[in-house]
């Protein structure tokens, strides 16, 4: 599901980024352009106004040619500009001035110099400047034929109030549409993958066995054709497996008939197959070697229809694990005693006790000793029981002629024979049986050439240790298909 | 060795060389070719141990094991054609005292006939008469257990297997060494056999079998009768 989310995330930032941008952008040009526009209009506004105040409005007062403050203030045009919104200062030359306002009493050393040098050249000029703490417009000039320099003041801190309150709502704006497009783009995205989703949930479930799932087909778009062909492709693959399955099963089916058939008659033979045996020596010598002969191929034929029924069992998935505390030493030793009382075996501990199943341990163990009579003789074969690395190690190694390294693996397969001329009673199944085995109390079996040479062949079971409770060695849990398994005997108060 | 054997097996050929495996050894057999002939039989004639197929035409070993224990505690020994748990542990709750499996080997089936036999001729001891655990009172020579008077019906196998936890009382006894003494295996026999034998019993002895208060399991070691 990560995946999606990757995607459902690109597709969000994607778009997100691409409003915000444009919100960005928009935003900032408008603001850009509105206060320049803006500003302008005031600074033509204002300096139309000061063109006609300084050739028509201030020549009609007829000043003095040298007028004072006083006469500035007397002659009431601070008052008249004052009903324009605008302050009045004037600079009347060897230090006197006039201002409307205190405000405006510092005024001569906050204009630039080039500005105050257009006015005394008699053109107009302007500043935006900062006066008395408030944004200003300045607007200076001289009056038609001559005068004191007349400087006007108009505050814009309301205007730039208007600026900034048009930045905020540009600001807030493009935010709205920032979040907006977050919504809308999860929405979008979760609608396009919503699909994709279900497509996925559909494979789960096919994965699980489940060959009967299919992607609804919800749309006539790319996503609906693709759909469509994926259903198909199921409904091809489902048949193919259930086809297989069926026939498959019909083999086993058949395995397991014809080794439960061959049972009875079989059970007949062995047991007469006994009674020859232990009388062969009064038999005539004309068939005594055939009577032997008979009973070894009776045993022969033994071990192969049970073994082929035991895998038949497997094959049905009729085995089940009966796990209870086992003491792995002893039951080795049980082993060996009954199978191959001279192989060696060295015990780890007096007792290892595991939760296991004793039946199926005992099964891969004689197998293996099986395994390494037929190919090396009795001779020099060696258990090992190893339960200090987490997983318990069983293995029996031989000193016969080994495997060639490309057959290793081959040798738990079913009828595997590396040399038909050296098979003597084996039936290729035994190998095979052990790795069924295994698989079923969650290990599995390697198989590895010895340096020296011989085989060794070892059982690998999850087990960890736990705590003792009767002190009698070390104390092991096995594990089944890696989960901890539980045995369900009551134990003593 | 003239103990009378009770065969019931359907197939012919299995049933006849079993009858001549173990005459050969001494034994006197005579044979039934379905549950209710073998039943009939069984009821008819006196037998020192019974030899039950657990496939059967018209009435199964099972079945037949059943019908004998509700009147006999004489040695039953099924012959399963399978050893997996179920037809192993159904087999042991009819009542059965021991199975072999099929195919066996005559020398085989023998020795688990007359391991069997060996527990019912096994006299009293020179032991105590008489054992008591908990509330039971176990007599060794009547072979017969009572709790307050009561007589409680043990099957030879089960009576054999509370006088060997009893007589050790508080001793760890490993399923092994049961199975050996009981059983007579020397390795390698069938620990199930130990389990469903003391299932049996605690059924019988215990008030709550669920929660066994004489008869308790050691895990991973075996069981002992509490002192």
């Amino acid at each position: 599901m990560s995946w999606l989310g990757g995607v459902r995330a690109r597709l969000t930032a994607s778009l997100v980024a691409v409003v915000a941008l444009t919100a960005i952008v928009l935003g900032v040009s408008a603001s850009v352009v509105v206060d320049l526009r803006l500003h302008d209009q005031m600074l033509e506004a204002a300096a139309e106004q000061a063109r006609f105040d300084l050739s028509v409005v201030v020549p009609e007062r007829q000043l003095p040619d040298r007028p004072t403050p006083e006469d500035i203030a007397r002659s009431g045009l601070a008052d008249t500009f004052r009903r324009g919104a605008v302050e009045t200062f004037v600079d009347l030359g060897d230090d006197a001035r006039f201002q409307s306002d205190e405000r405006l009493a510092g005024l001569l050393t906050l204009l630039p110099a080039d500005m105050q040098a257009r006015v005394d050249r008699g053109e107009l000029a302007y500043g935006w400047l900062d006066v008395g703490g408030e944004p200003a417009l300045v607007v200076g000039g001289r009056p038609a034929g001559g005068g004191p320099a007349f400087y006007f003041v108009r505050d814009v801190a309301g205007v730039n109030a208007a600026i900034d309150q048009l930045r905020l709502a540009l600001a807030v704006g493009a935010l709205v549409m920032v979040v907006f497009a977050l919504v809308i783009s999860r929405r979008v995205a979760r609608s396009i993958l919503a699909p994709v989703e279900e497509a996925g949930r559909v494979a789960e479930r096919i994965e699980r066995g489940d060959l009967s799932a299919r992607v609804p087909v919800t749309s006539r778009d790319e996503f609906g054709t693709w759909a469509e062909r994926f259903n198909r492709m199921t409904g091809v693959l489902a048949d193919t497996i259930r086809r297989l399955e069926a026939a498959q099963h019909q083999n086993r089916r058949f395995v397991a008939d014809v080794s439960h058939e061959l049972r009875t008659p079989l059970a007949a033979l062995v047991a007469e197959a006994s009674i020859v045996g232990d009388h062969l020596d009064e038999l005539p010598t004309e068939s005594r070697r055939a009577a032997e002969l008979l009973v070894a191929d009776v045993g022969r034929m033994r071990s192969l229809v049970e073994e082929l029924m035991e895998l038949s069992r497997f094959d049905a998935s009729a085995e089940e694990v009966a796990v209870e505390p086992v003491d792995v030493v002893r039951l080795v030793q049980a082993v060996i005693a009954s199978r191959q009382p001279t192989a060696r075996f060295d015990p780890p501990a007096p007792s290892v006790v595991v939760d296991t199943d004793p039946r199926r341990l005992e099964r891969i163990l004689a197998n293996f000793l099986d395994n390494a009579r037929e190919h090396a003789g009795a001779t020099d074969v060696t258990v090992e029981l190893d339960v200090s690395g987490g997983d318990l190690v069983l293995a029996v190694s031989d000193r016969g002629p080994g495997v060639p390294e490309d057959r290793l693996q081959r040798i738990f397969e079913r009828f595997t024979k590396l040399d038909p001329s050296r098979s003597g009673g084996s039936s290729g199944l035994g190998l095979a049986i052990a790795a069924e085995h295994a698989a079923l109390l969650g290990g599995y079996l390697q198989a590895m050439n010895r340096e020296g040479g011989g085989l060794r062949l070892e059982l690998v079971v999850p087990a960890v240790t736990r705590s003792l409770h009767d002190g009698d060695g070390p104390v092991t849990q096995a594990f089944e298909s890696g989960t901890p398994t539980t045995t369900t005997r009551e134990s003593a108060p | 060795m003239d103990a009378r054997i009770l065969l019931v097996e359907d197939d012919p050929s299995i049933r006849e060389v079993t009858a001549i495996g173990l005459r050969n050894t001494g034994f006197t057999v005579e044979t039934a070719s379905d549950g209710r002939e073998g039943l009939d039989r069984f009821e008819r004639e006196p037998f020192d141990l019974v030899l039950l197929d657990v496939m059967l035409p018209r009435m199964d070993g099972l079945e037949v094991c059943r019908v004998i224990r509700r009147t006999s505690t004489i040695p039953v020994v099924m012959l399963t054609a399978r050893a997996d748990t179920l037809d192993v542990v159904v087999g042991l709750e009819a009542g059965a005292d021991d199975y072999v499996r099929k195919p066996f080997e005559v020398p085989e089936l023998v020795a688990r006939v007359r391991a069997a036999l060996r527990r019912v001729g096994r006299g009293p001891d020179d032991e105590a008469a008489q054992l008591r655990l908990g509330p039971l009172l176990i007599d060794i020579a009547g072979r017969t257990v009572t709790r307050d008077g009561q007589d409680i019906p043990l099957t030879r196998t089960e009576f054999d297997l509370l006088v060997d936890l009893a007589r050790h009382a508080g001793q760890v006894l490993a399923r092994d060494t049961l199975l050996d003494r009981i059983w007579g295996y020397d390795y390698l026999g069938d620990s199930r056999l130990v389990d469903v034998a003391v299932g049996r019993l605690r059924a019988k002895v215990e008030i709550d079998p669920a929660a066994p208060e004489l008869i308790l399991t050691v895990r991973g070691a075996g069981y002992k009768a509490s002192r």
